[in-house]
């Protein structure tokens, strides 16, 4: 196309072939068929996904046309009683994670403590909060408090495993500075640790309610109360109406908390980084 | 584009370089700051031409008002049969197929690969609906492989745009606008991230496209000797407002002086 | 430096604020805890009560009994290919929606509408979905999938557009100066740009659908949870554990698999 190419072979006999990649091609294949197979060998009637549509549109509409608003109080009631489990499992599985997680982080607790502890945090990471709690209900009955404790004990999976990956992203020189004053491992941690991780802690703090909200209203459906256990009820006597009030309470609720939740956390952080910037001029 | 190469695509592109006429632009930006204070302008088609100024005078707004990327409060922007002040949408969209820019970031998707990163020139010349499925023309293909050939950038053409040097990314950033096969090429301080060797080299580059494929350029800089090395007219301005326009190479210290309105420093020069 | 020189400059002006944040905490624990408001009864006493019958049943959960383990195959398996169905599709939707949800790859208003959609499905808990839909399209494998293709789009679109936000975005400038239309943009140049973020994040959500999908047969939504019913039910807390320790099995070792293949994505 200019005076440069014009007397050679076209640029595009010339590119280098486009590499091949067989292996990227074979893995893609793979996991498409993998999925292709896994999609069809699943008890799913093809012929009711054609219907699935039609279905909820008609359901949708059952729900939300002309929502039952006289289930309004009771919905928010029970709202309010899996938000309370949701805070008081967030607050003990707080408490129980930092004061376990802390001792997990590396260049805090010892070896044999740390690998136990981060054992323990991988298993109750993977099972989930429903088992947990028909475990323990065995003990402490259907009662909220059940829900709370599965929250707390479920909790402690994954928030222990951000409190000691926060505490290692700690920048090592306060910590050396208190160890060089002679600081013994609390004073370490209080003094070392606690002043740089707490802002980041306490937002992640935060967010474990907000997962709360969500997971408390999921063991409501096994009987602890709060707003899945009315849900269970309702869809059971299909009293759609009602479910839709439910389900626009529950949106709701959760959007609120999120945004005040998402808010302060977002303040917490900024204040953070406004210290940073006092402590460095 | 009187010797287009290879392929049936010799007969589409049209009539030769484009002229650029500005008539009393002003810009305004949505937060009040004047980017340009009435600036008239006429540039013959196949001219390079400099536009030289402080950091903060109007330079990239100048450039991006020529392809809309920047709208103008008032004043008209006539480039070529377009008046590209009064496009919108799809119109708009074709015009700017037609005129080619390169950016002092050079503005690559690292991740992608050159090969796509040059696709992105072809983009006016093909309906989304293929570009979506993925549908390449052998047309296209061959554009981009001769706009990287012409730049000397072939064999790369399969590599990833980030694990390019700064020297190479701006070289496929020329290529993606050739293969837009332009009219028009704008740049926006085209080598003030490179070093001096391989600023230089771009700028030689950008001179070739000006006088091998007759394309109209138009080149923001701020070095004086860069100006006066490689262009034939240089704009000048201060605060939005245009206070140089005439002959590149015979500008003088003190026409520098009057524009950037302060003395020379050691900085406005790249050196050799 | 010292202890003294570290913590005397931010000590003395955050106190009235820890009290204050002190002070909420205190108000909303003992509001939550109120029994009369509906908030959690700390029964410590129930425990007490219920310790006898309790524990020993919670015993039994040991030695776990692997005579279950021949039928918990079909619903394992089952689990599974709700999650890797599950997430395939959510993936496939993902993609569009999360450029669509991301301000440089969708510069109009639609995009507070995607977002605000989006907001909405991740506000409904999985079990919720899925006790839904099961009494919608009945009890089986295809409420399970949906859910979890609902629970993966909140996750995956949110948090890829939010990458997608915060990354450099000046190539899109290029592509407008070329006259190409933003979905054009978006093809072939945001989507390798991101894949990386959108691949990492659906093998994360695979993770967690497998440990999802596990329990939703709880509301009659297939896998393994259905099982998990049963032997609650007959209280055969031996096979009830040893079920949990599958689940275990699995699901670590589906976060050990994702963790490997995500690294090799940097
Ligand atoms: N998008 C924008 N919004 C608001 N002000 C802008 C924008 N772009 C540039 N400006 C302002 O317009 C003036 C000219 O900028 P610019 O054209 O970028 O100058 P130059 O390229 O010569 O450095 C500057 O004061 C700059 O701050
Ligand atoms: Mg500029």
């Amino acid at each position: 196309m200019t005076v440069l190419t014009a007397t050679r072979a076209p640029a595009i006999t010339r590119a280098p072939s486009r590499p091949r990649r067989l292996g990227v091609r074979a893995a893609q294949l793979l996991v498409g068929a993998v999925v292709l197979a896994s999609a069809l060998h699943l008890d799913i009637g093809w012929s009711d996904l054609a219907q699935l549509p039609a279905d909820l549109r008609h359901y949708l509409g059952l729900m939300f046309a002309h929502p039952d608003w006289s289930r309004l109080p009771g919905a928010f009631y029970q709202t309010w009683v899996s938000v309370s489990m949701a805070w008081v499992g967030a607050l003990l599985g707080v408490v129980l994670s930092t004061l376990l997680g802390i001792p997990a982080a590396a260049g805090v607790g010892p070896l044999w403590v740390r690998l136990p502890l981060r054992g323990v945090f991988a298993v109750l990471r993977a099972v989930p909060e429903v088992i947990i709690a028909i475990i323990i209900l065995t003990v402490t009955g259907l009662t909220p408090f059940t829900g709370a404790l599965a929250l707390a004990i479920g909790g402690i999976g994954t928030h222990g495993k951000w409190t000691y990956e926060t505490i290692e992203a700690v920048p090592p020189g306060t910590a050396e500075a208190v160890r060089a004053a002679g600081g013994n491992l609390l004073e370490v941690a209080r003094w070392g640790l606690w002043t740089q991780a707490s802002p980041e802690l306490m937002s992640l703090a935060l967010y474990r309610f907000e997962i709360n909200v969500r997971t408390s209203a999921i063991l409501g459906l096994i009987g602890v109360g709060g707003v899945g256990d009315l849900l269970t009820g309702y869809t059971q006597y299909r009293q759609w109406d009602a479910v839709g009030v439910l389900i626009i309470v529950i949106v709701v609720v959760t959007m609120v908390i999120d945004g005040i939740s998402g808010a302060i956390r977002r303040r917490i952080m900024r204040g953070a980084r406004t210290r940073d910037v006092d402590r460095s001029s | 584009m009187d010797t287009t190469a290879h392929g049936p695509e010799a007969a589409t592109p049209a009539s030769g370089p484009w002229p650029i006429r500005l008539t009393d632009v002003t810009v305004r930006y949505p937060n009040g700051v004047v980017g340009l204070r009435g600036v008239s302008l006429a540039i013959e088609a196949g001219e390079m031409v400099s536009v030289v100024g402080l950091s903060g005078s109007g330079k990239s707004t100048l450039v991006r008002t020529v392809n809309g990327l920047v709208p103008v409060t008032s004043g008209t922007v006539q480039v070529g049969p377009y008046r590209v002040d009064q496009l919108r949408g799809r119109r708009l969209r074709h015009v700017r197929g037609s005129i080619g820019m390169i950016f002092q970031g050079f503005n690559l998707a690292d991740r992608a690969s050159v090969y796509h990163n040059v696709l992105v020139g072809r983009f006016s010349h093909t309906p989304t609906w293929k570009t979506l499925l993925g549908l390449t023309s052998r047309e296209d293909r061959e554009m981009v492989m001769s706009a990287l050939d012409s730049v000397g950038m072939l064999e790369k053409v399969w590599g990833r745009a980030g694990a390019l040097s700064g020297g190479q990314k701006q070289r496929v950033a020329i290529a993606r606008a050739l293969s837009q096969e332009p009219q028009v090429m704008l740049a926006d301080e085209p080598v003030a991230s490179l070093d001096p060797p391989t600023a230089h080299a771009v700028m030689s580059d950008l001179r070739r496209v000006n006088t091998e494929r007759d394309l109209t350029v138009l080149v923001n800089l701020h070095l004086m000797d860069l100006a006066r090395q490689y262009t034939t007219r240089m704009i000048g301005l201060r605060d939005g407002e245009l206070v140089y326009d005439g002959p590149a190479s015979s500008a003088t210290d003190a026409d520098f002086e009057a524009i950037y309105g302060r003395p020379i420093q050691t900085r406005d020069t790249l050196g050799q | 430096m010292t202890v003294s020189q570290l913590s005397v400059p931010t000590r003395p002006r955050t106190w009235p604020r820890v009290a204050v944040v002190v002070g909420v905490i205190v108000a909303i624990t003992v509001l939550t805890t109120l029994p009369a408001l509906g908030g959690v009864n700390i029964d410590l006493g129930a425990i007490a009560r219920n310790w006898g019958n309790g524990s020993e049943r919670i015993g039994k959960l040991f030695p776990p009994d692997p005579s279950i383990l021949p039928r918990t195959w079909k619903p394992l398996l089952e689990t599974l290919e709700m999650a890797l169905v599950g997430t395939a599709i959510a993936a496939l939707l993902a993609l569009p929606l999360s450029q669509w949800a991301a301000r440089p790859t969708n510069p109009s208003r639609s995009r507070i509408v995607v977002r605000g959609v989006l907001n909405v499905i991740r506000a409904v808990p999985d079990l919720v979905y899925a006790t839904i839909l099961v009494a919608m399209v009945g009890v089986g494998a295809l409420p399970g999938v949906i859910t979890l293709v609902l629970f993966d789009l909140g996750i995956v679109v949110k948090l890829v557009s939010e990458a997608i936000d915060s990354a450099d975005a000046s190539y899109m400038e290029a592509g407008r100066a070329a006259g190409g239309t933003q979905t054009q943009i978006n093809r072939v140049t945001a989507q390798p740009q991101t894949w990386p973020v959108f691949a990492s994040q659906v093998l994360y959500s695979l993770e967690l659908n497998v440990r999802i999908s596990s329990i939703l047969g709880l509301v009659g939504a297939g896998g393994l949870g259905r099982l998990i019913d049963e032997v609650r039910g007959f209280y055969r807390y031996g096979a009830l554990s040893m079920i949990i320790i599958e689940i275990l099995v699995v699901v670590i070792a589906i976060e050990i698999a994702s963790n490997v293949l995500r690294k090799r994505l940097r």
